[in-house]
């Protein structure tokens, strides 16, 4: 701004003027290291503009240190909500079923079969006709119930039935219901003993 | 004008530099927010809102209702619980043994004190907080512990902080719940309560509907002012209405008549039912209480 200078007041005389010396340049490369610092600190303690952390999490890290287990214990809940929800009403909350409703899951071989195929299938399509559990012969119908269920919430149900009420069988994974959904794709409900039987196992 | 183009310059940066940090940062930062999944589930969340509700939301608005309210939940910390859920071959007397031996270790010497308070008054019950609020890495270290001794434990996550205290909600809001909502109605005051998750609070449409009618009714001396103009008085023909208000004697209609709500009422009493943060978000991690709450049937 040299033009400025035209306008101030000349100096009154007998005072001359300062020495007129650059600031030092070091100074100022000080102050942008500074700032530059100080941003990169405070980046790090605030997720380096991460949408997914928030307060009180400092960063992605410690985010993921607090994310809840999602093994066995978990899915065994999730399962023990969902049955309840949906097939609890018909099979009961104990899974004893109730008579000239639904059959028992507590103890029925078909739940506890090692291969998890055939009881993936029933809640899938649906089963009607005549089947046998446990030595008893029911002759009713069961809706598709399964099928608006996702992936991990059938398979969270399916395990949880085959290890609550003294049912000891292994958990079914979200990968064999999206295998068995995609195997049923259209099909009508299982009928009867000979075609459940007729499905590998 | 002299300087005009350097003005110009300088007034173009100040400006450009605030559009920066206020426009483009945050459409960077957040712009591409999409659904995402339910902690350890497949579910979408959040799940699109019924047009029912979508126009609940403009009611809202239209009232005012964000002066008054904020929708938006806090949270000041995170802590792990430690659960003591089963005994395995144990027996409680041994347990508390073995449990005063863990509290001499150097390795849980940050939680030996609340260790050793939580045990003291214990009379055997299952399940059972051992620790509450711990530090990630503490809570894991006991967790392990407790199954190398044949125990079965829970790490479990808590959101804390003043509203989740208040039961505001189960977490802090974050930016995937706001994800359906033009405008987003935030709010900044709170005369009343939280409504983040107010349709997990009060999930009865009927309950609110008369809340909204009459909040003293249902409220002894709420300081909300009743919506009265968003329900109409109609001749009752025959059977009274299904969702007609069931109001005390001194605010019931004349006989004959019964107390209905309008379209808009039933829209925002839709919209409240529909504000639900209750599920754990990967940004929002929290263990839910087990078994998980069955949800209501919405209306
Ligand atoms: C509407 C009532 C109803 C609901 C809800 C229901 N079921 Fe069933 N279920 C039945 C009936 C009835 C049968 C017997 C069908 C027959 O006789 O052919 C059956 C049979 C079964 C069987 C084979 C027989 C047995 O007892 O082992 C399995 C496994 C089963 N259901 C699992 C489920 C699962 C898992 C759900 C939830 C996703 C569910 N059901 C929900 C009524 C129901
Ligand atoms: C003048 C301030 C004010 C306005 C405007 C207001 N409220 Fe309220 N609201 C309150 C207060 C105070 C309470 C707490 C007392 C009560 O529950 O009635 C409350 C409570 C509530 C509750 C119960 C929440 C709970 O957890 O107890 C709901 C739901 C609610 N208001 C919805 C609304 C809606 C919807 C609107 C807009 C139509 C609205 N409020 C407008 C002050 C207000």
């Amino acid at each position: 701004m040299s033009d400025e200078s035209d306008h101030i007041p000349p100096e009154p005389p007998g005072r001359p003027p300062g020495p007129r010396s650059p600031a030092p340049m070091g100074f100022f490369i000080l102050t942008l290291v500074l700032l530059f610092l100080a941003a990169v600190y405070f980046d790090h303690h605030s997720g380096w503009f991460n949408a997914q952390v928030y307060h009180p999490f400092v960063n992605a890290n410690e985010l993921e240190k607090y994310q809840p287990k999602s093994g066995e214990a978990a899915l065994l809940a999730r399962g023990m909500a969902t049955y309840e929800r949906v097939c609890g009403v018909c099979h009961g909350n104990d899974g004893a079923g109730k008579p000239g409703q639904a059959p028992p899951l507590a103890g029925s071989e078909w739940v506890l079969e090692n291969g998890v195929n055939r009881l993936t299938h029933i809640p899938l399509t649906g089963l009607s006709g005549a089947v046998d559990v446990k030595g008893q012969t029911w002759n009713l119908s069961m809706p598709a119930m399964g099928a608006a269920l996702s992936d991990a919430d059938l398979a969270a149900v399916l395990t949880y039935i085959r290890g609550s009420w003294g049912n000891k069988a292994g958990p079914v994974t979200p990968a064999q219901v999206k295998a068995a959904r995609a195997a049923v794709a259209g099909q009508p409900p299982i009928n009867g003993l000979q075609a459940l039987k007729a499905l590998p196992e | 004008m002299k300087n005009g183009f350097r003005i110009f310059l300088a007034a173009l940066v100040a400006l450009g530099f605030s559009w920066c940090a206020f426009v483009l940062a945050p459409v960077l930062q957040l712009g591409a927010e999409k659904q995402t999944t339910v902690l350890n589930s497949s579910d979408l969340y959040p799940v699109q809102r019924g047009d029912f509700a979508a126009q609940g939301l403009q009611v809202y608005r239209a009232n005012g209702c964000a002066a008054c309210h904020t929708a938006q939940v806090q949270q000041d910390g995170v802590g792990c619980d430690v659960v003591l859920t089963g005994m395995g071959t144990n027996q409680p007397a041994d347990f508390k043994a073995f449990m005063k031996s863990l509290c001499e270790l150097p390795d849980l010497q940050n939680c030996s004190d609340s260790l050793s308070k939580n045990l003291a008054a214990w009379n055997g019950a299952l399940p059972k907080i051992l620790l509450h609020g711990a530090r990630e890495a503490d809570a894991g270290k006991l967790a392990d512990k407790l199954s190398a001794a044949g125990l079965k434990s829970e790490v479990r996550i808590v959101a804390t902080g003043p509203d989740i205290a208040r039961d505001w909600g189960l977490r802090h809001s974050v930016a995937e719940d706001f994800l359906w909502d033009d405008p987003v109605q935030l709010g900044s005051v709170r005369i009343g309560p939280d409504l983040a998750n107010v349709g997990a609070r009060f999930p009865d449409a009927r309950w609110q509907l008369l809340h909204l009618y009459a909040p003293q009714v249902v409220v002894k001396g709420s300081t909300m002012p009743p919506f009265r103009y968003l329900f109409k008085m109609e001749k009752t023909r025959g059977e009274p209405a299904p969702d007609a208000l069931k109001l005390p004697r001194e605010l019931a209609p004349p006989s004959g008549y019964e107390v209905v709500p309008t379209d808009q009422a039933r829209e925002l009493a839709a919209y409240l039912l529909s504000l639900r943060a209750e599920v754990p978000l990967h940004d929002a991690p929290f263990t839910p209480p087990a078994p998980a709450p069955a949800r209501p049937n919405k209306p």
